[in-house]
């Protein structure tokens, strides 16, 4: 979805006052369209609702559904702060009382999803709607590798998937990020990513996750893991350092929701044959383990530098890595991003072949017939385990340490 | 002061007017004269340029403490009118370091704006004493700035070449080019080979032997990288031709394959 970046010039009219909800749509092919205009207009059959897209609109085939058009968006891939804008901006226009926000491929959403989503904001008193995708074992690895670990340890929310394509959100809800998304779009960074489940937690909103089945997720066009990797962690790590005084407080978990409907069918789990994809990351790893540690000698202390070095000797299936070292590792750059250690760049730069060896690890532990959900938990509960490590070093970084 | 010293030290006119080469006696006599004159001339220098010293040192000093008061001034102030919170709110997120607020910045700019100022007006006052007894006036502070300049240049040079060659290090790596080292060497060296022409040019030493030392070296490293890149990249350009192949395979053999089914490749995000 994308922007304009600064609110767009309305094309048609008006849409009637007091709508119950609002719907912002990105880009999509038309058939896709259609096919999403076509769940909407069932699940919003006695409702007011204000479609919001960019694109040219079927001609009288929804005469139930009120339409506006607005110019598409620069970010295809995600939902971006002029986004977030556009959708307070407009909702405030038509006097709508939430918002569902469908990013790119959302054609690919079954109805249930969409209705759980807009009824949330509708009719209970939750502030933010967000989906739980179900991703193959070998998708949206940068999520589960660091978007949720460390927003679960740091942020104490189990929301699977912190940068969701869809959401639903109350008014207030859409109001603050629209704040912080105003703090963006003045400095033509109307790309830049939100972090809606952060804020909520942040402001104490109400967060309530769907099960919504399977979904395209669709890959950032024209850039590869060298860009997308960065630039996500990047976002997060800066939010991360904007509410420093929100997660240094120590968080209780909500409870876990329905763990075991989670689970992938091993089925799946054991017939993923990753081993093509495991040799070149694990050669990314050595390359990166003779050449970089000039670099990760400024960012890691010796402790992590020793695992790294053993899980260098190790090759093929037997290759895992240790999730207490991974979340440390994680920490240390989340760190070395704070305090500038070295370029910002440069230092996510330097955690993409330690992102290689973890996704190999995992793919491997993957293939020995673990779950991967399971393996992700764990990850995220060493994350959570090792919390009091980044609350330290972030108060006191110059402490001696090992 | 120096007027007495002057007296004190000014040579015997009846001595120097004595024959060169009278006997063995006058030798010591013209050595005598010559340490007298050589002593005398040093001193003088000494006396002449001694405040403009003082001076420089007590500009520097003086301009300092303001700094340093005026950097406390400003930091209050825009701390108690919450400057910080101000400017985040009507100018969003900026990226600054931990320990540079924009309320940091700006006292840290003011202190060092004093400090800069101090410098320049302690080295004109210094360059003006030593202007009135150097037979070329004006000759001292061109070759200064000369060399504040080269060590500016010395300093960027290396930081430049760090960064690139940390840049070019880590690109190299993640592009999984075997070579990334020595490719980051090689920018490394380039850049600071370049500099150091640059700073002998700038302080005028070496003249033409810099420039043509300059040229043979740079020369000798482009082509080294240019022959170790065209060698090394085509290990690079078969792994992409592999991948590209065995993409289109994977296609061909299952074309109606869903995105989400297990054997695709990784998906990062």
């Amino acid at each position: 979805m994308a922007t304009a970046n600064r609110i767009p010039a309305f094309t048609a009219t008006p849409a009637r006052l007091g709508a119950d909800i609002l719907v912002l749509l990105s880009s999509m092919p038309q058939q896709q369209l259609e096919s999403v205009l076509d769940k909407l207009n069932a699940c919003f059959s006695s409702r007011a609702v204000v479609i919001v897209t960019p694109d040219p609109l079927p001609v009288d085939s929804f005469p139930s559904l009120q339409f506006l058009t607005v110019p598409a968006t620069n970010t295809s891939w995600t939902l971006s702060a002029a986004d977030y804008a556009n959708a307070y901006q407009l909702a405030g226009k038509n006097e709508a009382r939430s918002i569902l926000m469908l990013g790119p491929e959302a054609g690919s959403l079954s109805l249930s999803a969409l209705a759980d989503l807009a009824n949330a904001v509708l009719t209970t008193p939750t502030d933010l709607a967000v989906p739980r995708y179900d991703l193959p074992p070998h998708g949206g690895m940068i999520n589960s590798a660091i978007l949720y670990p460390l927003n679960r340890a740091l942020f104490g929310s189990r929301v699977r998937f912190p940068l969701a394509l869809d959401l639903g959100l109350s008014l207030r809800m859409a109001e603050r990020l629209a704040g912080i998304a105003g703090r963006f779009t003045p400095l033509s960074q109307g790309e830049a990513l939100i972090w809606p489940v952060n804020e909520a937690m942040v402001a104490g909103f109400i967060i309530n996750e769907f099960d919504s089945g399977p979904r395209t997720q669709p890959q950032p066009p024209g850039i590869d893991l060298s860009t997308i990797l960065p630039l996500v962690t990047g976002s997060l790590f800066s939010n991360i350092d904007a509410n420093a005084a929100f997660w240094q407080r120590s968080r209780q978990l909500p409870p876990v929701r329905n763990p075991i409907a989670r689970s992938l069918p091993m089925t799946m789990a054991l017939s993923v044959d990753a081993s093509a994809e495991i040799a070149p990351m694990l050669q990314a790893f050595h390359l990166a383990y003779t050449n970089l540690q000039e670099v990760w000698r400024l960012v890691l202390p010796p402790s992590s530098l020793l695992g790294l070095k053993r899980l260098s000797a190790t090759d093929g299936a037997a290759f895992r890595m240790p999730d207490n070292l991974w979340a440390r590792i994680v920490f240390d750059f989340l760190l070395a991003y704070r305090l500038r250690t070295i370029n910002r760049g440069h230092l996510l730069g330097a955690l993409i072949p330690i992102y290689h060896a973890w996704v190999a690890s995992h793919l491997n532990i993957i293939a020995s017939g673990i779950d991967p959900e399971h393996h992700i938990e764990a990850v995220a509960a060493a994350f959570e385990a090792d919390k009091a490590y980044i609350v330290s070093r972030w108060r006191w970084p110059d402490r001696f340490n090992p | 002061m120096q007027h007495v010293l002057a007296m004190i030290l000014q040579p015997d006119p009846s001595q120097a007017s004595q024959p060169v080469f009278a006997d063995s006696a006058s030798i010591w006599q013209h050595m005598s004269t010559a340490l007298h004159q050589s002593l005398y001339r040093v001193l003088t220098l000494l006396i002449v340029i001694l405040p403009g010293i003082l001076a420089f040192i007590a500009v520097l000093a003086i301009s300092t403490l303001v700094g340093m008061a005026l950097s406390a001034l400003l930091r209050w102030g825009l701390r108690s009118a919450k400057f910080d919170d101000r400017f985040a709110r009507d100018h969003g997120t900026v990226d600054w370091a931990p320990s540079s607020s924009a309320t940091n910045l700006i006292a840290r700019g003011a202190f060092w704006t004093c400090v800069l100022l101090g410098l320049i007006i302690g080295v004109s006052a210094f360059d003006a004493a030593y202007a009135t007894f150097a037979l070329r006036p004006n000759t001292f502070l061109p070759y200064f700035t000369q060399i504040v300049g080269a060590v500016f240049l010395l300093v960027a040079g290396t930081l430049i070449a760090r960064f690139l060659a940390r840049s070019v290090l880590i690109g190299a790596v993640n592009e999984q080019l075997q070579y990334a080292r020595f490719l980051s060497l090689g920018v490394k060296w380039l850049v600071l080979v370049l500099t150091a022409a640059m700073v002998l040019d700038h302080l005028q030493i070496g003249g033409n032997v810099v420039e043509l030392a300059f040229g043979i070296l740079f020369g000798g490293i482009v082509l080294t990288l240019a022959l170790a890149v065209g060698l090394g990249s085509r290990d690079l350009v078969s792994r992409s031709l592999e991948s590209r192949s065995a993409t289109s395979e994977r296609g061909a053999a299952n074309p109606a394959t869903p995105a989400n089914s297990a054997g695709d490749p990784i998906r990062h995000f």
